[in-house]
């Protein structure tokens, strides 16, 4: 532990880097004061945002930062890169088990908008592109591709499609028109086995019948062929296996992490930093070993800080259970501010944050990771999933963070609420986070300090 | 029992071979329609009510979207009897294609659990032979008629009336008595106007008036690639392949010739409109999609650039359409398109039919 825990603005954040630098900072290659991503790349937002003043906090700042610099270090040293879209969690397994390879989300570009607010104009450019606003931000993924500022064009193009959602399997169809090949692979949407089907249990407590699991295992043998072919070498059993193992290990960090800030009396991290560290599950944030190690350094930082009971968040803030991410990272901070704090959450991929089996054979373990996708299947699901760990990290109050324009958001909040609040008499509340929430700080802060303040009220009652 | 259908690709023909009444679902009238909440489709809104008073009724959502999956899971939660057929996405691999089938059969069982009969394969081909007559009569009835009188027979075919057609004055005629009214339409008047594609999403009975709309303004719908449009009429049934079961010969056909905006890529969409719109001398597209349909709508640009036509994007409203401001943007739309139209060699407009070659468009 480096220091009183406590959240740090840019400013206070690069004048504590000034005097770590001379008391022998030792940092990665990608390290460096965040104020320079503000000057280099642009991204005005770290101005509004308040980080973890932890050395583990600003090493996994600076590795979010730079992943599109790492990405195109790493094609001028001879890998291909693999654009995986949509999956959040399984192509990049694959990926990832083979030499030379290295996959990232395109996905990710509906950050940047938030990140830059709205200075890079990628939303203005995707409404130019045939993509207005009453799609989901992750539109700018599209003009990302044409300018390659943001991230480099992807050797191979995968996307999942099927029971995704409309935006996005838009969004990527209009990409594909536009001259970007893609290699679409079928995912299903989950369903309950019927009697006289066999079943098979899935990661996160779910089930799905054969039929569905050859079908994507099927999918899988598919993409790993066609990954195979871009490195050179077979994607067989036993390197996918050893995938498996690695990205498990990856899984069993990030389970100890959150287990242990989830589980504190109070927070010994702040939400923002537990957003980005349950991101770097998906795709490792383009480097899985590297990835491990923020999470350990992260993971250190928060069992020193639990045993010392100190905390950024105190011991009185509400337990609040997550659901779905935020289009502006400052609606983290917002959460805190108005006196919650992130116990749990459902950020669209907790498929990622299970582990994959490793008795089965590879591709099937894969497959069944896969259809565990709280996405695909039906909201009641998610909605029992949700349930068992607000229950697990005795959840106070829960929030489903609705997405402008993204096709599962309007009908999702009452499928999920009724549950929650029927069987757990959980108070809820929806709110929606545009990529730069400013104008609505006074709307959002009110609703979040009402959800407070009833969860409050319920611990007196 | 009727069983209600939200899609054209699923075979009413595997229905009705259990005994039960397929009902195209677009057609159904929901006792209390639910407000549309900001940000859903009013079409998938729409399809969830019907859950409700239809109760006694089961319907078929598909995954084809978004929207349709959330509206069968909130038809589930409401109790409905509810069955979601998985449309696969994909159409190259044989892991859809038996995707497909296992969903057929899997709709098999869920028919028999409503107290259907399991058919034998001389029943099932009985009734496919019965639906591929209806439909033959339908692909002669589109080589000429008018679209909203081919709206109407479509609608009586997905409804599950096989017999009759409607009439322009409402009354139920015989097939035989529409040549008689398509003789009615004034050549001349129809040689002048636009004609136009109408392509998109599902167009209710209620928003055909978007047909009269489009004439009011010198427009004519000439290819009406709606749901359920031409677009869903399927081409002829091949005979079976030497030793296929008459359900997978079904089940091959409407998996090959699906032709929808879902489908990744929907190359298919474009390889089936291109000739058409060629072969009528199409001037522009109308693309009708519902207000929250993001796959019809981010089209729009997609067919414009692939088709090299003015596309208009007319959104659908809960209820109907026909609004002044629809019909303003029609009209200027229409007018534009107008303008451009060119005088033939021979001097005459090139209009429907004048400058194609296929002659038995022309109208009466």
């Amino acid at each position: 532990m480096t220091a009183a825990p406590r959240q740090l603005t840019l400013e206070e954040w690069d004048a504590r880097h000034a005097l770590l630098a001379r008391g022998g900072l030792r940092e990665p290659w990608y390290g460096g004061p965040l104020g320079r991503h503000v000057e280099r790349e642009g991204d005005l937002r770290l101005r509004h945002l308040r980080f973890d003043n932890s050395v583990a906090a600003l090493r996994l700042w600076n590795f979010l930062l730079t992943e599109n610099r790492r990405l195109r270090t790493a094609r001028a040293q001879g890998e291909r890169l693999v654009g995986t879209m949509k999956d959040l969690g399984t192509v990049p397994v694959m990926a990832y088990a083979l030499p030379k390879l290295r996959a990232f989300y395109p996905d990710g570009a509906w950050w940047t908008p938030c990140l830059m607010e709205c200075s890079d104009r990628l939303l203005n450019q995707a409404e130019a592109l045939g993509v207005d606003a009453t799609f989901c931000p992750v539109r700018a993924m599209l003009p990302a591709f044409l300018t390659e500022k943001h991230f480099p064009r992807p050797d191979l193009l995968v996307c999942s499609t099927g029971a995704v959602c409309d935006d996005f399997s838009a969004i990527a169809q209009r990409l594909e028109r536009l001259g970007h090949a893609i290699l679409w692979w079928e995912i299903p949407r989950r369903r309950t086995p019927q009697r006289e089907e066999v079943r098979c249990d899935l990661p996160g407590g779910f089930t799905a019948p054969r039929t569905q699991l050859d079908c994507v295992r099927d999918e899988m043998q598919r993409i790993g062929a066609e990954l195979g072919k871009l490195a050179g070498c077979e994607l067989d059993e036993r390197r996918l296996h050893a995938g498996i193992q690695s990205a498990n290990r990856v899984r069993r960090q990030l389970q100890t992490l959150r287990d242990t800030v989830y589980s504190a009396p109070g927070a010994p991290l702040p939400a923002l930093e537990m957003l980005i560290a349950e991101m770097l599950a998906v795709h490792y944030c383009s480097d899985r070993e590297e990835s491990l190690i923020v999470l350990a350094e992260l993971t250190a930082e928060a069992e020193a800080r639990v045993a010392a009971r100190r905390h950024v968040v105190g011991e009185e803030a509400v337990r609040v259970f997550w659901v779905n991410p935020v289009a502006d990272l400052r609606a983290m901070n917002l959460l805190e501010a108005c006196g919650g704090r992130l116990c749990g959450s459902d950020f669209m991929f907790t498929h990622a944050l299970d582990l994959i089996l490793e008795d089965l054979p590879s591709f099937e373990a894969l497959a069944r990771m896969a259809l565990a996708d709280p996405m695909i299947g039906p909201t009641v699901d998610r909605a029992r999933r949700i349930g068992a760990e607000c229950r697990r990290q005795r959840i106070e109050a829960v929030v489903v963070s609705r997405i402008p324009g993204a096709s599962h958001c309007p009908w999702e909040g009452t499928l999920l609420r009724e549950p929650l609040a029927a069987g757990l008499a959980l108070p809820v509340v929806e709110v929606e986070i545009p990529p730069v929430c400013d104008a609505l700080l006074p709307t959002l802060q009110t609703r979040l300090e009402a959800l407070m303040e009833t969860a409050r009220e319920r611990r007196r009652t | 029992m009727e069983v209600l259908l939200t899609s054209p690709w699923i075979p009413p023909e595997w229905i009705k071979a259990h005994g039960l009444d397929p009902r195209g679902a677009w057609f159904a009238e929901a006792a209390r329609a639910g407000a549309v909440p900001e940000g859903v489709c009013a079409f998938a809104q729409r399809m969830a009510d019907l859950a409700r008073p239809f109760s006694d009724a089961p319907i078929v959502f598909t995954t084809a979207c978004d929207q349709m999956r959330r509206a069968a899971d909130a038809a589930q939660a409401d109790g409905g009897p509810v069955f979601l057929f998985n449309l696969p996405a994909t159409w190259q691999t044989p892991t859809a294609r038996r995707l497909y089938h296992h969903e057929l059969a899997r709709l098999g069982r869920f028919l028999e659990s409503l107290g259907g009969r399991a058919p034998t394969d001389a029943h099932l081909v009985e009734v496919i032979r019965e639906y591929e007559a209806h439909r033959e009569a339908l692909r002669m009835l589109s080589s000429w008629c008018e679209a909203r009188q081919l709206a109407e027979a479509l609608a009586y075919y997905f409804d599950g009336s096989a017999q009759t057609f409607p009439g322009r004055n409402g009354t139920a005629e015989h097939p035989d008595s529409l040549p008689h009214q398509a003789a009615a339409i004034d050549q001349a008047s129809a040689s002048r106007r636009v004609p136009l594609a109408l392509v998109g999403g599902p167009l209710l009975p209620a928003q055909w008036t978007l047909f009269d709309s489009i004439a009011a303004a010198g427009g004519q719908v000439v290819l009406n690639a709606t749901e359920p449009g031409e677009r869903c009429l399927l081409p002829a049934l091949p005979p079976p392949f030497p030793g296929q079961r008459p359900l997978a010969a079904l089940a091959d056909h409407y998996f090959d010739h699906a032709v929808d905006v879902y489908h990744r890529p929907n190359s298919r969409l474009y390889a089936w409109l291109c000739p058409r719109l060629a072969e009528r001398c199409i001037r522009g597209i109308v693309l009708w999609a519902q207000v929250a349909c993001d796959l019809w709508r981010a089209e729009a640009a997609s067919l414009r650039e692939a088709l090299g036509l003015p596309v208009l994007v007319v959104e659908a409203h809960a209820v109907h359409a026909g609004g002044t401001r629809e019909a303003t943007r029609l009209a200027a739309f229409i007018e534009a398109l107008h303008d451009c139209m060119r005088p033939s060699p021979a001097g005459a407009a090139e209009g429907w039919g004048s400058g194609s070659t296929d002659t038995s468009r022309t109208p009466l």
